[in-house]
């Protein structure tokens, strides 16, 4: 616990830096937004106003931030780095679902037909998820072939209802 | 008065959804939505914007009927697991755990089920009860808002969404609230044409969708929490009396009532939503109650209140919903998305173009509650298998669903990386304890403020003092106003001792470094 909220503290000092960048960014973006004098249009109406209020507020959120962690010491404990050098199961995890979902979404999808995509994430899911992430694996046979046809059946289901009973397009 | 008009409307409300489809709707619905409130990591706006999804070709009326009944039944539906499991399965009903895990241990799952039904039911009634008086006097006094009060409104809804659900650190309430509204600024603004923050990627110049946003924050990013988490808790089976004693429920009426009301109540406030109408409800009937110790054990009364609060809370959302276009919670934003979607705008107008509707959304509402409080009375055994899906299965399929949920509504690759980009990104606010529900009031209320700040200032001519003269206008901005003062530290401790020195408040005998 007190390791979680030494973390937080550092996150929060970095994301104070970031949010400060950020709304710096955005009020300088907004700024040079075209004023639109061409239109005639009144000064306080111009499409920049409101971003670069937000980007000033954001600014300033920012900059409270990591005053208030720097204040609670976060720039004192920077020993240690900000992410866990032990890979634990939960990162793990975390990894592994962060590469499937991304890699379904942002490649399968668009290089395969969608149904076959969808099966082969599904697979590969079920497999890694049962077989090795986890403190009782199955048995291997077993697994694979039930995930296999788990994956084509939910493929086949979500497919068929989507398209044809409720209409949706498919990616 | 007899509201004998209003009365009149409500029956042709009813009548409207007394045909085959629209039951059979309701039905699968409801129980859909049961099941996704159950199942631990799926939550209700999650649902409901997967949903809007799979009704986009469905007519509008049943459309919404649908999402209403996912929505009840969602919120419904986190009591079981909550109570057999000491998981909520959706934020709401983790006041039920409280007490209804105690209760499952003592052997009385069952019973608790039924009573966190019927204290669901009398919930949303005493919330449509307040729905139905409020809304119509709301949209009168909200006709005339211009574009001054709308700001405001849109200001004050952020704000005190920010400010409430960001518990411990308004501070990043505010934050998400600011970085909600920024999303928003993303797209052709709607004064000039002028298309902002689109370098040169012309899918940006149509502006960030809001339905791939939630799916992505609520959807993907849950996913990802759920996934990492291990946990694989045993579920207690229930056994005996399911449906509740009457003197049960008549007992702790009183209490019923004010978690109603208080539910309600919160769930008209911008972006609070059921989590915290339940946690009110609970901690109120600790304060009130006789029989305080029993509260954490499984007192009836903590159980009923917690269910009664957040199921008020769907009805008094849907008061700002339907007369301001302003979410009352997040799963109802995602409703304000899919009337829009489906060419009912709410607003003022709504009453004025078509009353019926209202009438008809109370109809809705009343048709799931019964739907509610059948499936909870009677499929208590079958529903508790659900329960024993293995994430890992479940999670991915979900994932495509969110997948699908964001490529259907415009049919562009370009929603599913905003979903992605969302869930992301919400994941990572979330593990640092930002709150998600100022983020979409950001969102839905960012075009609002933009388009009505710039237009009350245009009507001026650049003079703002009708800003802070007109009486809603000033209301809402001091509010605005004193809701973030209170929330830096050293304001609050000025405060303190000033009403300290008056006598207002009592004196601690620690000061602590104040």
């Amino acid at each position: 616990m007190e390791d979680n909220s030494n973390r937080l503290i550092r996150a929060d000092l970095i994301t104070g830096i970031v949010f400060i960048l950020l709304g710096l960014i955005v009020f300088y973006l907004s700024w040079n937004m075209s004023r639109l004098e061409i239109r005639g249009i009144h000064p306080s109406t111009i499409p920049g106003l409101v971003p670069m209020i937000l980007g000033a507020l954001l600014a300033f959120s920012g900059f409270l931030l990591t005053l208030r962690s720097w204040r609670l010491g976060a720039s004192f404990r920077l020993k240690g780095s900000l992410l866990p050098l032990h890979i634990t199961e939960e990162s793990k995890r975390l990894a592994v679902m962060l590469v499937l979902t991304l890699g379904y979404a942002l490649v399968l999808v668009d290089w395969l037909p969608f149904w076959l995509a969808t099966a082969l994430y599904l697979f590969v899911s079920i497999v890694l998820f049962e077989l090795y992430l986890t403190s009782e694996p199955r048995p291997l046979m077993r697994c694979l072939i039930l995930a296999g046809i788990q994956s084509v059946l939910v493929t086949l289901v979500v497919t068929f209802s989507f398209q044809e009973l409720f209409l949706v397009r498919l990616p | 008065m007899f509201m004998i008009d209003e009365l009149g409307m409500l029956a042709q409300g009813v009548g409207h959804f007394l045909n085959l489809t629209s039951l059979f709707n309701i039905a699968w619905a409801t129980l859909l939505g049961i099941v996704i409130g159950m199942l631990p990591g799926l939550t209700a706006t999650m649902g409901v914007a997967l949903l809007v999804t799979l009704t986009y070709g469905m007519p509008g009326d049943q459309a919404i009927l649908t999402l209403i009944c996912m929505y009840v039944g969602a919120i419904y539906g986190g009591s079981r697991s909550a109570i057999l499991l000491n998981i909520p399965g959706t934020p709401a009903s983790a006041a039920t755990s409280l007490d209804g895990y105690p209760l499952a241990q003592q052997g009385k799952a069952g019973y608790a089920m039924g009573l966190a039904t019927t204290s669901s039911a009398i919930g949303t009634i005493i919330g449509i009860f307040f729905l139905a008086i409020l809304a119509p006097a709301l949209a009168e006094f909200a006709f005339n808002f211009g574009s001054y009060e709308f700001f405001w409104l849109a200001v004050f809804g952020v704000v005190i969404s920010g400010r409430l659900t960001g518990a411990n650190d308004p501070l990043k309430g505010y934050i998400a609230g600011i970085l909600g509204l920024l999303v928003a600024m993303v797209g052709m603004e709607s004064l000039h044409a002028y298309r902002r923050f689109d370098f040169g990627i012309p899918d940006l110049a149509g502006g960030i969708d809001i339905i791939p946003a939630m799916v992505g924050a609520f959807g993907f990013a849950e996913i990802l929490t759920v996934m990492r988490r291990k946990l694989d808790a045993k579920v207690i089976t229930s056994q005996g009396r399911t449906i509740p004693y009457f003197k049960d429920v008549w007992k702790y009426r009183r209490t019923a009532i004010r978690s109603g009301i208080i539910g309600t109540l919160v769930g008209i406030i911008p972006g609070v939503g059921e989590d915290i109408g339940s946690w009110t409800s609970y901690a109120a009937a600790r304060r009130a109650s006789k029989e305080k110790e029993k509260f954490g054990h499984g007192s009836y009364e903590g159980l009923t209140a917690a269910e009664t609060g957040n199921s008020a809370v769907i009805p008094g959302a849907l008061i700002p919903v339907l007369t301001l276009a302003i979410p009352g919670s997040t799963a109802a934003a995602v409703l304000i998305a899919a009337m829009f979607i489906h060419d009912i705008r709410p607003g003022p107008m709504l009453m004025i173009e078509n009353p019926e509707f209202l009438y008809q959304v109370i109809a809705m509402l009343l048709f799931t509650t019964v739907a509610i409080t059948i499936y909870g009375l009677s499929l208590t055994k079958l529903l508790v298998k659900v329960l024993s899906v293995p994430r890992e299965k479940l999670m991915p399929v979900v994932y495509v669903l969110c997948v699908i949920g964001s490529f259907a509504i415009s049919q562009q690759i370009f929603d599913v990386y905003v979903m992605v980009f969302f869930g992301l990104f919400g994941y990572v606010l979330r593990e640092m304890k930002y709150p998600m529900a100022p983020i979409v009031l950001g969102i839905i209320l960012g075009t609002l403020l933009d388009t009505n700040l710039r237009r009350g200032l245009a009507l001026t001519g650049g003079d703002i003092t009708p800003f802070f003269t007109r009486p809603v206008s000033l209301v809402l901005c001091l509010i605005s106003v004193l809701a973030i003062l209170l929330s830096v530290p050293a304001v609050n401790r000025l405060l303190l001792r000033g009403l300290r020195k008056v006598g207002l408040a009592q004196k601690q005998s620690s000061d602590a470094g104040v």
